[in-house]
């Protein structure tokens, strides 16, 4: 096993998602087998993915990064057109951090 | 029980640059909630963030400033937490390859505080809650921020300070933020454990979060290590967490439990290419510098000679230090240049902001003019600054208030003439001057400063007044 089913209830409680005890035995057995999977790519790379990420990819180089001139945001409504704004603000039931 | 204090600071700093780090939103302070925003900083499915050049240069001048070596390889990572001020449940950060690593400051005694790093990021959007709501402004959200952390190294609230106020002059003088700690353009937490002295171990630490004045850091950190000795010393133990300073009560108290990093699930954000800078740039960026706070007032110190109080003065406001050089390059002396500037315009400028601006209404070649005339005794140093004090608030040069008439000055013969008439005019000073009594001699210096309204050479009057009166 690559994940433990502790791990994926750590993971869904910093995603704040909340699982019945079978989903969680689900999950786990699939995500083991999804780790499994992305792991034959490491093996298949000569030197693994950190081979990949520090040759294979493409790097931008500085002059490649975008100038720093403004451009227009959008209108108001237009950013809250998806979501019940409240004078102007997007609004959610109150957060406790 | 005597302890040790071992205290490390995380520093951010709002960058300067026209738009947010990763679109074309302005970064402007204020405006209407959500009118800085689009979909890019907001967050919206199928975006793509584009890294802002002047970003990636602010924070490498940062870097070269405080002595730290600049990774040319970098990439931005996901951190993940759920808070409704993050639309995209993560903050782009960087975790593994920060763009400047192992720099210093160095505090006046000699001591440096190491720099561990310094990495990009994007600042979150601003929440206000009320009435059972959370209300969400995004304007704020994807503002560049540098995250400045140190090194451990500072053992006592005066270091805190002192690192904190080194820091901030240094990103102000190189220009990339204007560090308004009230303001939050700049806000720093403050990390402090305890431990007996000569004990390799650190104790458990707690994190101070973002106080936003200098003199609240070093009063934090009082707070924080008499709270944390009172435990020790009842036989307790410290507790890890955050911790917020009230300044109306002057006590540290427990804000919420710290999230240990590895909850934060980093990984390189798939979104954004990792990205390379040439050495070319970065000695470019290096040249482009300018001679920082503390070389400058070691420099006023060591080769113009300025008493270290002036020199600290006038080295402290990049602005300023730049209107004295190029007085200087204009032919003005450094003695009253310098004490033109402290004494006179200084006195007009009553906050921090105000020096830091400099909106004086002359330029240094103006200015320069006006010391000349002080350096070549022209005209004495009250008349210097009471001229001074109209060209600041004229905006007009020294020629509309001193005509050339004027700087024939008091010929030697009138000013002898002077002299007498002021010995006859004042019998009893003159009596009390021969009797020892010195200072009468002021009684004949207004006299004749009355008759030449100020210009008369006051040193040449001494000698000629106490030839005149005799032993």
């Amino acid at each position: 096993m690559a994940i433990s089913k502790a791990e994926i209830e750590k993971l869904a409680k910093l995603a704040k998602l909340s699982f019945s005890d079978e989903e969680l035995e689900r999950f786990t057995a699939e995500f083991d087998e999804i780790i499994a999977f992305a792991d034959t790519i490491n093996q298949s790379i000569e030197g693994g993915t950190e081979q990949i990420r520090s040759v294979g990819a493409r790097m931008v180089s500085f002059d490649d990064l975008r100038p720093d001139e403004v451009m227009p945001s959008l209108p108001n409504e237009k950013i809250l057109s998806n979501v019940e704004g409240y004078n102007g603000f997007f609004s959610v039931e109150r957060s406790k951090k | 029980m005597n302890y040790e204090i071992v205290c490390g600071i995380e520093t951010h700093i709002e960058l300067a640059t026209k738009t947010k780090i990763f679109c074309g939103c302005t970064t402007e302070f204020g405006g209407e909630p959500n009118t800085h925003c689009c979909p890019v900083c907001t967050g919206q499915p199928g975006t793509l963030p584009i890294l802002n050049q002047k970003v990636v240069e602010y924070a490498i001048k940062a870097g070269l400033a405080l002595n730290c070596k600049i990774n040319t390889k970098s990439h931005m990572d996901r951190k993940n937490y759920v808070y409704p001020d993050l639309p995209k449940a993560y903050q782009i950060s960087q975790y593994d390859e920060p763009l400047c690593e192992k720099g210093y400051i160095e505090l006046d005694s000699g001591k440096r505080i190491g720099i561990t790093r310094i990495h990009i990021e994007e600042d979150a959007g601003k929440l206000v809650h009320e009435n059972g709501y959370t209300y969400i402004d995004y304007n704020r959200g994807g503002v560049p921020l540098i995250e400045i952390v140190s090194e451990p190294d500072i053992s006592s609230a005066e270091e805190a300070r002192e690192y904190a106020e080194k820091l901030q002059l240094t990103m102000r003088y190189i220009g990339i933020s204007d560090c308004k700690m009230q303001e939050g353009s700049m806000r720093c937490d403050v990390n402090l454990s305890l431990r007996k002295p000569g004990d390799p171990n650190f104790g458990v630490r707690t994190e101070i979060k973002n106080i936003n004045s200098l003199s609240f850091i070093q009063k934090a950190v009082i707070a924080e290590a008499e709270r944390q000795a009172d435990i020790l010393d009842a036989g307790g133990t410290v507790v890890q967490q955050t911790m917020r300073y009230d300044e109306a009560t002057n006590s540290v108290t427990p804000m919420r439990d710290k999230e240990n990093s590895d909850d934060y699930r980093y990984f390189p954000d798939p979104d954004i290419l990792r990205f390379c800078i040439d050495e070319a740039k970065v000695e470019e960026i290096r040249a482009s510098l300018p001679e920082l706070p503390f070389a400058k007032l070691r420099r006023y110190v060591n080769d113009l000679g300025l008493p270290e109080a002036t020199a600290k003065q006038i080295s402290r406001y990049r602005k300023v230090a730049e209107f004295f050089e190029g007085a200087l390059a204009e032919g003005a002396s450094v003695k009253n240049a310098a004490n033109l500037i402290v004494g006179t315009i200084f006195s007009n400028m009553d906050t921090e902001e105000e020096k830091e601006l400099f909106a004086v209404r002359i330029s240094a070649a103006q200015f320069a003019a006006l010391v000349k005339l002080a350096d070549e005794k022209k005209i004495n140093i009250g008349v210097a600054q009471s001229t001074l004090q109209k060209m600041l608030e004229s905006g007009k040069p020294v020629e509309e208030f001193i005509k050339p008439e004027d700087l024939v000055g008091i010929s030697d013969e009138v000013l002898e003439n002077l002299c007498r008439e002021a010995i006859e005019a004042n019998p009893r000073a003159v009596d009390d001057v021969r009797n020892g009594k010195d200072k009468a001699i002021n009684v004949m210096f207004g006299y004749i400063m009355k008759k030449t309204g100020g210009k008369a050479d006051i040193r040449k009057a001494e000698a000629l007044l106490r030839k005149l009166i005799g032993p």
